[in-house]
């Protein structure tokens, strides 16, 4: 039964407890760029009960209707009562593309609605394009990143897909106007497998310095503990790690936990800034697994140039604090 | 001659690898700055079979045999050498036990080596010789249902962490004078000595035992009254020597692979330092001799798995593999220029393990003595 | 407890990836040269139904889709303390999709019998999809957990499983049978003992194809399969060395627009 015959792009509102996950918002602007491509129509689809507060949230985030699914039995997220409410609005609205965050909720629930509707799936993606066909192109890594394959869908329906949480971006414009509707979804009274017994919230952890997706590392050149305050607003303003070479440890500016190289730790951020690092081999065998590398260094002929990809031979007294500043004021807007 | 290992033994190499490669490296620093062996670590080795390889089944062992044995030190050893060296002489209490002993005896202490609940060793070297065996000077005399033990046994690996030792003395004169015994660390008059400082290979114990006045059971002689020489002799020659060899090779391994990795990645005049000559011919001496040593090793336990006599075939992997893990780690160091002499690098720690598997277990010049019969024996007129 | 199914995975290993190459005409990996491991996670999966095992008693199978030179890599889940291996193999099913094997190995799971439990990795160090736990449970319409980081069978044919969520755990009790994928935090794995290395020659290691499946041609293999690859690319770490050069403004400005080029900001 098609109810709306406006098959488009559906985006899965993820909430637990009324919080929306951030990362519906970063794909809800991803669909909203590509339905401007072709021609479509972007749906939020939120499952749930009692959330119809977040309804205009998702539309200010780009959603041209949201379909509000509230259901008791939707309370608490479990797969299998989340699996089949979502399987019954794919089969009555039957839409073209379907988005998911990949998060936990969403690498556990999105394979099981895929399999529900007997369609394909890609995990992880980095990117999403339309080809000349204006079939979704899946962008995702494998083989740790060595490997990049683009997946199509072509045959199924929905194309489904879950996005990495911040390989897009959240785009808001408040106040957007946008239609809200309910919709009946016809949950069967069942068991609905495992019964949550208690669900543990912990504060977020500070971030390991090998899970870090930047790394701001100091070396010997950074001279005393006044300067070493820079690497870590550095840190902070890119919500990175900060990592070091041995002399800082030594010199007590830094933790032996913060100690980058062989008889240290081993980094693979998406980027590593190295200030006042000589690049001794030693200490790049535990960053030249990055995947940008910006190094600032006075000498010109800094080994840690050679592993670089933007060099900047320059004393970074004179480059770090003008930089601070520039980034916060990116920021700010 | 088939020269490829079974499907059975490329699993082993495999299994010991990665039990090696997750479990040793915590220990090392601590084992480095201690000499102390980790106790923590010999029950998840005996859970493996470490400590139980060669033991028959029936006494809780695994009984997979020399062969098995060598691929198992030398993958310990290319971790970390006193792994090895420490199991090695393990296996030789285990060895001396259960080809002397009779069954009562197994049962009693053999199990417990097998299953890792001590320590294993053979108390040989006395002060008063080490090579010249004959010559020691620890006595045992029978005195109504006891032997009074007394004398020193000195550079005894495994010493303070067994819970017995199998002590060789000279219950007589001259090479049938001498006996073995299994005695308790608690038997009235045995005492700890001093423990060793070696500089390398460090993490297996090393000690003195002294023995004053000590009683040891009638029933705890092990063999016959006389043929303390003899299991002695054999239990270095054929489990000492090929143990010693394969720590020896796992350290030539490790060796190889560091300065490997290091000429591949240290560049110079723009390019990895690999690409020079010198470089290259250093890489190939030392991948000729791991070449060689792994097959005098593996040939050596081969032999000794088909019950053929290889008494020289031991001395000579044990010997040459040795001195080849000392040269190769020479050159290693000389590969790294300054980086390989910095605390940093493994290197350094390879060239000492290795110069310290040289004397231990038997020095190069008795290995030459057992070579030279085998040289000149066959031209005897 | 009767049987536990352990889905495990021949995957390359990691400490070769930089060989692997891409053969641009039919757009696949060629992976020679590239030895195989058993997938990581799938050791975690192994121990886990080992030690339900051992309080528990029943039989624990590995069941692996894969091409048919995997033997070795089968063994050692053999040697850790598997009763036996099922591996499924054909042609037909090359090129599958995760659809596609959460399917096969479906039937494999079906053809073996009756069970309690399907234990697998989270994910696959090479693909990574981490979507066969879900669709093995939707295809064998069973409940299934993913990010399991704690597993306690109850006497009932219950279970309290443990789930990692971001910020936080969520406790639930299901009921057998059921899929249950594992994150490494659930134990550690066993060493592979050598008793088991002597034990594994003897087990069985069945191999079983389509025809024994049957399983509909269409549904499976690369043409079965609902995704397709439309490109593949290896990636090669070349670093740029761009000097970036001027006055400090100007360095700056570079610097910022580097970051934000790089999805930072």
């Amino acid at each position: 039964m098609t109810v709306n015959n406006d098959n488009g792009i559906w985006v899965f509102a993820e909430q637990r407890s009324g919080d929306l996950h951030e990362v519906s918002l970063e794909l809800l602007g991803k669909a909203r760029e590509i339905a401007g491509q072709a021609n479509s129509m972007v749906t939020a689809v939120l499952p749930g009960h009692n959330i119809r507060h977040l309804a205009q949230t998702l539309i200010d985030h780009g959603a041209d209707s949201v379909l509000i699914a509230d259901d008791p039995q939707l309370d608490t997220y479990r797969l299998l009562p989340y699996a089949l409410a979502l399987e019954c609005l794919i089969r009555d609205y039957q839409p073209e593309i379907f988005l998911m965050g990949a998060t936990a909720l969403g690498v556990e629930l999105a394979p099981r609605v895929a399999a529900k509707v007997r369609t394909g799936l890609s995990a992880h993606c980095i990117d999403l394009n339309l080809n000349e066909k204006g079939h979704l192109l899946q962008v995702v890594p494998g083989w740790g990143g060595g490997v990049i394959a683009t997946i199509t869908c072509p045959d199924h329906r929905p194309q489904m897909a879950t996005v990495m949480p911040g390989a897009m971006k959240a785009v808001c414009h408040e106040g957007r106007e946008g239609d809200i509707r309910n919709v009946e979804i016809r949950l069967p009274e069942d068991h609905f497998g495992p019964r949550v017994l208690e669900i543990k919230k912990k504060a977020p952890e500070g971030l390991p310095l090998e899970k870090a997706e930047v790394v701001i590392a100091g070396g010997w050149g950074i001279g005393d503990q006044e300067e070493w305050a820079m690497i870590e607003e550095l840190a902070g303003i890119l919500k990175g790690a900060v990592g070091a070479t041995r002399p800082p440890v030594d010199e007590g500016w830094a933790q032996e936990g913060q100690m980058i190289g062989q008889s240290g730790k081993t980094v693979r951020p998406t980027l590593y800034i190295g200030v006042g690092i000589s690049g001794v081999m030693h200490h790049v065998v535990g960053m030249d697994q990055s995947k940008h590398v910006i190094s600032i260094n006075s000498n010109p002929n800094a080994e840690i140039f050679d592993v670089s990809d933007v060099i900047v031979a320059e004393d970074f007294r004179k480059i770090l604090p003008p930089l601070l500043k520039e980034l916060k004021s990116r920021l700010k807007d | 001659m088939d020269f490829k290992f079974s499907e059975k033994e490329e699993m082993l190499r495999k299994a010991v690898r990665e039990f090696a490669e997750n479990e040793l490296p915590p220990k090392m620093e601590a084992m480095e700055e201690t000499g102390e062996f980790p106790m923590a670590l010999l029950k998840p080795m005996a859970e493996v079979g470490i400590t139980g390889i060669i033991t028959p089944t029936e006494y809780g062992g695994v009984g997979m045999g020399y062969l098995a044995r060598t691929i198992v030190l030398e993958e310990l050893g290319r971790v970390c050498g006193a792994m090895p060296m420490a199991m090695q002489v393990h296996h030789m209490g285990c060895a001396a036990i259960s080809d002397f002993g009779t069954d009562e005896q197994k049962e009693k202490y053999l199990t417990r080596l097998a299953q890792g609940e001590t320590m294993g060793t053979v108390a040989v070297t006395d002060p008063a010789g080490g090579s010249d065996v004959i010559g020691m000077k620890a006595t045992a005399e029978l005195k109504g249902d006891k032997y009074i033990l007394n004398g020193r046994k000195c550079f005894m690996t495994n010493s303070h962490t067994s819970d017995f030792w199998v002590v060789i003395a000279k219950t007589g004169e001259g090479a049938k004078g001498m006996s073995a015994f299994i005695v308790d660390k608690d038997a009235p008059g045995a005492k700890l000595g001093r423990k060793e400082n070696k500089f390398g290979l460090r993490g297996a114990n090393t000690g003195e035992l002294a023995f004053d006045n000590c009683e040891v059971p009638k029933e705890n002689l092990l063999g016959q009254e006389g043929g303390g020489l003899g299991v002695a002799i054999k239990t270095i020659s054929e489990t000492g020597r090929t143990g010693m060899a394969a720590t020896a090779l796992g350290i030539l391994t490790a060796t190889w692979e560091e300065a490997g990795k290091f000429a591949s990645e240290r560049v110079l005049y723009g390019k990895p330092i690999s690409a020079l000559q010198a470089i290259q011919f250093y890489m190939a001496e030392i991948y000729s001799q791991l070449e060689i040593c792994r097959l005098l090793c593996y040939r050596a336990s081969w032999m000794k798995d088909q019950g053929m006599r290889c008494d020289t075939e031991t001395a000579l992997a044990k010997y040459y593999t040795c001195e080849s893990a000392v040269n190769a780690a020479k050159k290693a160091i000389e590969i790294h220029g300054s980086y390989g002499i910095m605390k940093e690098y493994a290197v350094q720690r390879l060239f000492r393990d290795a110069m310290v598997t040289v004397p231990a277990g038997g020095t190069a010049e008795i290995a030459k003595v057992v070579l030279a019969r085998a040289a000149l024996t066959p031209f005897k007129k | 407890m009767n049987r536990i199914i352990v889905c495990v995975k021949p995957v390359p290993d990691p400490r070769h990836w930089d060989k692997v190459t891409m053969d641009p005409a039919t757009m696949t990996l060629k992976r020679e040269g590239i030895p195989s491991i058993l997938n990581p996670l799938d050791k975690h999966a192994l121990e886990a139904a080992l030690t339900i095992r051992e309080s528990r008693g029943g039989e624990v199978v590995s069941l692996t889709m894969a091409p048919p030179f995997v033997d070795s890599i089968l063994r050692e889940g053999l040697a850790m303390g598997a009763d036996r291996a099922v591996l499924l193999s054909d042609p037909a099913f090359a090129g599958s999709d995760t659809l596609a094997t959460a399917l096969i190995l479906a039937a494999g799971c079906k053809w073996i019998g009756e069970f309690d439990l399907v234990l697998c990795g989270n994910l696959s160090i090479d693909g990574s999809t981490a979507q066969i736990c879900s669709q093995l449970g939707e295809l064998l319409d069973l409940p299934s957990v993913m990010h399991v980081i704690g597993l306690e069978w109850l006497d009932n044919d219950r279970a309290i499983i443990t789930q990692r969520i971001e910020h936080g755990r969520v406790r639930m009790e299901a009921a057998s049978p059921i899929v249950v994928s594992v994150l490494k935090e659930l134990n550690k794995p066993r060493y592979i003992p050598f008793t088991g290395i002597l034990e594994a020659e003897s087990k069985e290691l069945k191999v079983i194809s389509n025809q024994d499946l049957k399983i509909d041609p269409g549904l499976i293999g690369l043409n079965g399969s609902p995704t397709k690859m439309a490109g593949l690319e290896v990636r090669r770490f070349e670093r740029k060395r761009e000097r970036v050069e001027g006055s400090i403004d100007e360095i700056v400005q570079a610097l910022a627009d580097k970051i934000h080029q790089y999805g930072i900001i």
